[in-house]
C-alpha cells in the first residue's frame, strides 16, 4: 500500500486507540502494529506531532517491574479531530465501495 | 543491528535537532527497547520492527524543519516587527508627516476658495433680488443689471464646478492616504509573518 496514504491512516488508528483508554508507547506501538503492517518506529514521530498540536498530552506512570513509562493520553482537542478525521474516512471508504460495486454491476 | 546501534544511529541523524527535543526522541526509543525487552523480545527483534533509524531521523527533522516555518521564533518576529514599524516610523516623520499636512493644507483653501466662489455667484443673484426691497442698503454701482445677473450664473456655476472638482481630489486624497496606511500595515505584518 503508498506510504504516504498508510501514515494518513495510522494518524486515524493512534486517535481511534487512544480514545479507549491510555497507553504507553510501547503498547500502543504494539496495539497497532498487530493490525498494520508498519515499520513500527514511525508511531513515534507521529505521537509527538500529535502531542505538539495538543491531541494529546502525556505523563509518567510507575510501571509494575520498576522503570517509569510515558502515557499518552488524548484531549478534548484529539478527541474532536478524531470524530472529523473518522466521519472522512467513512465518506472516503463508502465512495470506494459505491465505485467498486458500480463496477461490478457494470 | 542491537539497541545500542539502533540508537546511536537514530542520534547521528537527528542532527540540527535541538539537544533537549533530541533527548525526548531518544528517551521514546529507549522506552520502548526497555518495555520490549520486559516482554521477552530480543534487541534486534525490536530493532527490526522498529524500521531503519536513518528514515525515523529524517521525518524528525523534517517535522522541525516545519515546525520553524511556522514560526517556532516567535520573539525575534515581534522584534522585526517591532524594528519595522520604527523605521517606517522615521520615514513617516521625517517625509509623510510633512508631506501629508501641506498637501492637508493645501486641499482645505482650495475647498475655501471653491466654496467662496460658489457663495459669491449666490450673493450677486440674491443681492439682485433683494436690491428693489432694500434700495438703500443694496447698490449697484453703476454696472448693468444683465451683466450683473450673467456675471452672477458665471461665477456661481464655476463655484458649483470647482466644489465638484475639490469632492474629487478630496476622494483621490483620502484614497491614497488609505493606500499609503495599508502600505504600512502590510509592511509590519510581512515582518511578522517572515521567520
Amino acid at each position: 500500500m503508498n506510504v504516504q496514504f498508510k501514515k494518513g491512516v495510522l494518524e486515524l488508528c493512534v486517535l481511534v486507540v487512544l480514545c479507549r483508554r491510555d497507553y504507553y508507547g510501547y503498547e500502543l506501538v504494539h496495539t497497532i502494529s498487530e493490525n498494520i503492517d508498519i515499520a513500527e518506529g514511525t508511531i513515534y514521530p507521529l505521537l509527538r506531532r500529535l502531542t505538539k498540536e495538543e491531541y494529546f498530552t502525556t505523563y509518567l506512570r510507575e510501571s509494575e517491574e520498576g522503570p517509569s513509562r510515558k502515557y499518552y493520553q488524548i484531549t478534548e482537542k484529539g478527541q474532536t479531530y478524531k470524530e472529523q478525521l473518522l466521519s472522512e474516512w467513512n465518506h472516503f471508504v463508502s465512495s470506494v465501495h459505491n465505485l467498486i460495486r458500480e463496477e461490478e454491476s457494470a | 543491528m542491537n539497541k545500542e546501534q539502533f540508537l546511536s544511529q537514530l542520534k547521528r541523524s537527528l542532527s540540527g535537532i535541538p539537544e533537549q527535543e533530541k533527548k525526548e526522541i531518544l528517551y521514546d526509543y529507549e522506552e520502548h527497547f526497555r518495555s520490549g525487552l520486559e516482554n521477552g523480545q530480543e534487541e534486534e527483534e525490536i530493532a527490526r520492527s522498529l524500521g531503519n533509524p536513518r528514515v525515523l531521523g529524517k521525518s524528525y527533522r523534517i517535522e522541525s524543519l516545519l515546525d520553524k516555518e511556522r514560526g517556532g521564533n516567535r520573539a525575534s518576529n515581534i522584534i522585526r516587527a517591532v524594528l519595522a514599524s520604527l523605521s517606517l516610523g522615521f520615514l513617516n516623520v521625517i517625509i509623510t508627516v510633512p508631506l501629508f499636512s501641506g498637501l492637508f493644507a493645501g486641499l482645505v483653501s482650495l475647498w475655501a476658495g471653491a466654496v467662496s466662489l460658489a457663495l459669491s455667484g449666490v450673493a450677486v443673484i440674491a443681492g439682485l433680488i433683494l436690491q428693489p426691497l432694500f434700495p438703500a442698503s443694496i447698490g449697484l454701482g453703476g454696472v448693468s443689471i444683465p451683466f450683473l445677473i450673467f456675471a452672477g450664473i458665471g461665477t456661481g456655476a464655476l463655484g458649483l464646478l470647482s466644489v465638484i472638482g475639490m469632492w474629487k481630489l478630496s476622494q483621490l486624497f483620502f484614497r491614497m492616504t488609505a493606500k499609503y496606511v495599508q502600505f504600512n500595515v502590510r509592511i509590519i505584518k510581512k515582518q511578522e509573518v517572515k521567520s
